[in-house]
C-alpha cells in the first residue's frame, strides 16, 4: 500500500510537471498569431494609418499596395492589425494596444462583416480559443465588460486566464485538429485549403438564408451599435483619429443574396446615422471585387483581390480624405 | 500466451486496476517519480486531446 506522504510526494511531482507543461505551452505558443499581430504593432510605430478588422481585413489590406497608393512613405504608412476570426472586442484591445505603445496614426481603416457592428458579442469558454486568445493576452479584465460569458463560463476565466494550458489551449488543439483532418484526408481528393483554414468551411459562415438575412437584418437596424464598435469608434475620436469604415468586398452570391436587398441598405442607413456622432466616413467596398475569381474562398480576398482592394482605398483616401464619405 | 497475459497484467497495475505488479516489473507503488510521471503523462494525453469537440472553422493559430 502506499502511504499519504508518498501520495503526496507523488501529486508534488504531478504538480512540478504540470508547471513544466505551463511553461512549455507558453514558450511554444510565444509566436501565436495573435502575438504576431501585437509584435508588429511594436514594430510599426511610426504608421500613421491603422487597418483594423478580422480575417476579412488580414487577407485583403495589403500595406505596401496601400502605402504606395496613398503615397505615403513606408515607414509612415500603414500597419494592419486585423486579426483573424476576431469579434470587435478583440478589434478594440487591439486598437487600445496600439495607441499604448506609440502609434499615432491619423487615419483609421475599419473593415466590417454583414451585421458585426450590431451583434451584441457573446462567448462561451469553448469558443475562447485560437485568436481569441487575445482575450486573455490584452486587458482581460477592462475586456470582460463589453461581451458576456455564463455564469460558469465567467468562473472559468477569471480563475484560470492567465494559466498557459488554459489561454492557449487551442493552439495545441489545432495541430492535433490538423493531424486528424490529414488523416482523414487519406486517399480523399485533397480539400482547398489557405491561411485561415479549409476554403470550403469559410461558407458556413454566411447567413442560412436570404430571408434570415433580411429578417436579422431588419432586427440590426433598430440596435445601437454594439458596445465595442461603439467604444472603438469613442476612442479612436478622443484621439483624434478620421475613422474610415469599410464595407467589405464580397461574392456576386454574397451581395446579391444578402447586400442587394432593402433591409440590407435600411441597416447600413442606420449605421451612418449612428457613426455621425464620431465622424466616421463610411465606404461601401462591397463590390469593388466584382469578379469571383478575385476571392480564394467565399469570404476571402485572394492575393490578387487583396491587391485591388488596396491599391483603391489607398487611392481613395490620398486624394480627398474630406469626401471619403460619399464615395462608393 | 504468458508474456500477453504479462502485458495485460502491467497495464491493470499502472491502471490502478490491481495493486501488485507482475513478476519482473521493477516499478513498485512506492516510487513516486514513475508514478507522478505516468499521471503527468496522462494528463498530458487528456489535454492535447481534449479539444476534438471545438468547432474549427479558422485553423491559422
Amino acid at each position: 500500500m502506499i502511504t499519504r506522504q508518498q501520495l503526496g510526494w507523488t501529486a508534488a511531482t504531478l504538480a512540478v510537471c504540470v508547471l513544466a507543461m505551463n511553461l512549455g505551452v507558453a514558450y511554444l505558443t510565444r509566436n501565436s498569431v495573435p502575438r504576431r499581430v501585437m509584435h508588429h504593432a511594436l514594430e510599426s510605430q511610426s504608421a500613421r494609418v491603422l487597418a483594423l478588422g478580422n480575417s476579412l481585413m488580414a487577407a485583403g489590406f495589403e500595406e505596401p499596395v496601400f502605402d504606395s497608393a496613398a503615397a505615403l512613405p513606408t515607414r509612415e504608412g500603414a500597419v494592419n492589425l486585423s486579426l483573424g476570426a476576431s469579434s470587435p472586442v478583440e478589434q478594440l484591445l487591439l486598437l487600445r494596444y496600439a495607441l499604448a505603445h506609440g502609434i499615432r496614426p491619423r487615419v483609421l481603416i475599419y473593415g466590417f462583416y454583414d451585421l458585426q457592428l450590431s451583434e451584441p458579442v457573446q462567448f462561451s469558454a469553448n469558443d475562447m480559443i485560437g485568436n481569441h486568445a487575445l482575450l486573455y493576452y490584452l486587458e482581460p479584465s477592462y475586456a470582460r465588460q463589453f461581451y458576456s460569458l455564463s455564469a460558469h463560463d465567467s468562473l472559468e476565466f477569471s480563475v484560470f486566464h492567465s494559466i498557459p494550458m488554459f489561454e492557449d489551449r487551442g493552439a495545441v488543439w489545432s495541430k492535433v485538429e490538423i493531424l486528424r483532418r490529414s488523416m482523414a484526408q487519406q486517399g480523399l481528393a485533397q480539400q482547398t485549403t489557405n491561411q485561415f483554414g479549409r476554403a470550403a468551411d469559410f461558407s458556413l459562415l454566411e447567413p442560412a438564408s436570404t430571408d434570415a438575412f433580411r429578417q436579422d437584418s431588419e432586427a440590426a437596424a433598430q440596435l445601437p451599435l454594439a458596445p465595442p464598435v461603439a467604444e472603438l469608434f469613442r476612442q479612436a475620436h478622443e484621439a483624434s483619429i478620421d475613422v474610415v469604415l469599410v464595407e467589405m468586398p464580397m461574392r456576386t452570391s454574397h451581395r446579391s443574396r444578402f447586400y442587394e436587398t432593402k433591409e440590407w441598405n435600411d441597416y447600413t442607413s442606420h449605421v451612418q446615422e449612428l457613426l455621425r456622432p464620431y465622424s466616421v466616413k463610411f465606404v461601401d467596398a462591397s463590390s469593388w471585387a466584382a469578379d469571383d475569381s478575385l476571392f480564394e474562398d467565399p469570404l476571402h480576398l485572394s492575393q490578387r483581390g487583396a491587391t485591388i482592394f488596396s491599391q483603391r482605398i489607398g487611392e481613395l483616401l490620398s486624394a480627398k480624405p474630406a469626401q471619403v464619405a460619399d464615395l462608393h | 500466451m504468458a508474456q500477453l497475459l504479462w502485458v495485460q497484467h502491467v497495464l491493470e497495475y499502472i491502471a490502478g486496476e490491481i495493486d501488485s505488479p507482475p513478476d519482473g516489473f521493477p516499478v513498485r507503488l512506492t516510487n513516486i517519480v514513475f508514478w507522478g510521471l505516468w499521471w503527468a503523462a496522462l494528463a498530458a494525453i487528456i489535454y492535447i486531446f481534449s479539444g476534438q469537440s471545438s468547432k474549427f472553422i479558422y485553423i491559422d493559430f
